[in-house]
């Protein structure tokens, strides 16, 4: 019994961090939306879908005959275009009610994936990353190509992230307005421009998120958008508020999820990740990093 | 806000009410929509019961959104808790909806005061997020508890709920008759002393505590008020389309209900609640060619609406503002 936990439990450690990463950058772009304009964006699944069936596309044939590379490019400026134009769609309510917002981008995200739907149909195709195919293992783990990269890039989008937000004048901007949105207008900062900022970012880091969770699966007009609530459940976790917390929780939920599938039961994931929530909201309202981050934003 | 400094217009004697000419188109609406099934087609009548149905539904999000102030997208959850009550009381007990209807909307309550505790204290969002975790586990629980829901197939509800009476009638009269009752008890709240409390808690909190109504208080009896709505209306779903099973509550259906909901624009009355569930029921079957349009039409509805009846206020104010200088 011991010896098999033993054997278990680090290969299910280690791809609970690997798709936890995944989770936490999906929870990083709801965060970031909330931090700045107190939106919860429900469309930000369906936009990450429609930018991986986007990447598809480009790169099949379906849409045109780019490379790998040409077609991301060519998804980023779609998506960067997309997410521009549901900020401007829900810009003139986004100070008077956060309710009504969070309902409108409920709207956007059912015109994208009715969009999806249109264009695509209900194609499930593969799509799978440029990356040489090897594998090591250690100490009965086997870490492949796929789980480096994963790490990688999010090493990469999570330390460029904090350098923007700690040492830039943009960054700066996003800090004060998501502390104190009155006192920054009053200063003269543009909040406009600041949730712009927001917006394209998450746009951005759906779009690297789902590029990278579609290998492990398939990609149909769903699929994307069913691994929101993972990410919703990291965002929670983390405190919602907290871009540290959202990639922390994000792994911790990969971790939970992972345990609970292979000892409990596979078939109740959502039911798990409602109780997560549920729990985490009643014990932790404010996340599980509330007590050490204290008042910095 | 608006909904607590709006002050009820004060007594009128009957005569004067009777003849106010809204309270006459609403009665002139009640005595056709009675009337209908004696010259109507089946398919009609089925129809509208279902819309009747739906109707409730949609007053259940209304009722969040207006007393609460907060947005559900798992509402599917309790309208599935009250069908499936039905559904499986009928097949394990053999009773009608007469015995299932008030153990329907108990599970509704008890459901919504369980689900809303551990956001008590916490801001909209945090419900509208676990709403939409309560939608998404909703199918999974349903698919993998065969032996009491059916599985995929679900369950048929055949038991009339008052036998000897003509099937469709019935089930049009009842669906109709529960509407109109929800709609006075929720006229009937609006002028009560405790939903004045409930909307005071979430227009003014502070004031509402120095009364001694706490914030998490009233957000957990709104939440579970809307929720028991939300299963009254799911058990008239099961009896009136005759089965329950998971397709008809994901996710989208919870989506559906805040859309029907937006584009009656939250209103607690009978008429707004008909525009909304007729919006549910009659759109779907009309658009049944457009296919994969129906969800881009749905969103640019529930985007069009959102905007315009927010801006709406704005544009009203900067004229009333023209007006006055």
């Amino acid at each position: 019994m011991l010896k098999t936990l033993v054997g278990d439990l680090p290969p299910l450690l280690w791809s609970g961090i690997v798709s936890g990463c995944l989770y936490g950058l999906g929870a990083l772009g709801l965060v970031m939306i909330y931090k700045s304009s107190r939106v919860v964006n429900f469309a930000h699944g369906n936009l990450a879908g429609l930018a991986a069936f986007l990447v598809y596309g480009f790169s099949s044939g379906g849409l045109a005959n780019l490379s790998w590379g040409g077609a991301v490019a060519t998804a980023v400026a779609l998506v960067a275009c997309i997410a521009v134009l549901s900020y401007a769609l829900i810009a003139p309510i986004v100070f008077k009610s956060d309710l009504a917002s969070t309902i409108a981008t409920l709207g956007i995200g059912l015109v994208l994936q009715g969009a999806i739907q249109l264009v695509f149909g209900a194609e499930i195709v593969n799509l799978d990353l440029p990356i040489p195919r090897f594998g090591v293992s250690f100490a009965g783990v086997r870490i492949t190509s796929y789980d480096l990269t994963v790490l990688a890039v999010t090493l990469l989008i999570i330390g460029s992230l904090f350098l923007v937000i700690e040492r830039t004048r943009l960054g700066i901007a996003f800090r004060a307005t998501s502390s104190n949105p009155f006192a920054s207008r009053v200063c003269g900062l543009d909040l406009r421009r600041v949730h712009l900022f927001a917006w394209l970012v998450s746009a951005v880091l759906g779009l690297v998120a789902a590029l990278l969770i579609v290998p492990t699966t398939f990609l149909s007009s769903t699929t994307v958008s069913s691994f929101m609530l993972q990410a919703f459940t990291a965002a929670v976790v983390g405190g919602f508020a907290s871009l540290p917390g959202a990639a922390l929780g994000g792994i911790l939920v990969g971790i939970a999820t992972n345990l609970f599938s292979f000892y409990v039961s596979p078939e109740f994931m959502n039911t798990f990740l409602l109780v997560v929530i549920l729990v985490t909201l009643n014990f932790f309202p404010d996340g599980l990093l509330a007590r050490r981050s204290g008042g910095r934003v | 806000m608006s909904d607590l400094t709006q002050t009820d217009t004060p007594p009128r004697s009957f005569v004067d009410r009777a003849l106010d000419p809204k309270a006459l188109a609403t009665l002139a609406l009640i005595g056709l929509l009675l009337l209908l099934p004696l010259g109507a087609g089946g398919y009609l009548v089925y129809s509208l019961s279902l819309c009747f149905a739906n109707a409730i539904g949609v007053l259940s999000v209304s009722v969040l959104v207006r007393y609460g102030g907060e947005v559900s997208i798992g509402h599917s959850f309790f309208v599935a808790l009250g069908a499936y009550a039905v559904a499986i009381l009928e097949k394990q007990a053999g009773v009608g909806l007469m015995v299932s209807l008030p153990v329907a909307a108990l599970a509704g309550l008890v459901g919504g005061i369980v689900f809303a505790y551990p956001s008590r204290r916490l801001s909209g969002i945090y419900l509208a997020v676990s709403t939409m975790a309560l939608a998404l586990a909703l199918p999974e629980i349903l698919i993998h508890s065969e032996k009491f829901t059916g599985g995929f197939e679900g369950l048929y509800v055949a038991l009339d709920p008052l036998p000897g009476l003509p099937k469709a009638s019935q089930r049009y009269y009842l669906a109709f008759g529960l509407l109109v009752l929800i709609c006075l008890a929720l006229v009937r709240l609006r002028r009560s002393p405790q939903g004045l409390a409930l909307l005071m808690a979430r227009a003014h909190p502070r004031a509402a505590e120095a009364f001694g109504i706490t914030r998490g208080w009233a957000r957990i009896s709104v939440f579970a008020l809307s929720a028991m709505l939300a299963s009254i209306s799911g058990a008239v779903v099961a009896v009136a389309s005759s089965a329950v099973s998971p397709n008809s509550f994901t996710l989208w259906s919870a989506i559906f209900l805040l859309v029907g909901s937006v584009v009656s624009l939250n209103g607690l009355t009978l008429v707004p609640a008909l525009v909304g569930g007729a919006f549910l029921t009659l759109v779907p079957n009309y658009l049944a060619g457009a296919g994969d349009w129906v969800p881009v039409i749905y969103g640019a509805v529930l985007l069009g609406v959102t905007l315009a009846v927010n801006s709406a206020s704005d544009i009203r104010r900067i004229l009333s503002r023209g007006g006055r200088s």
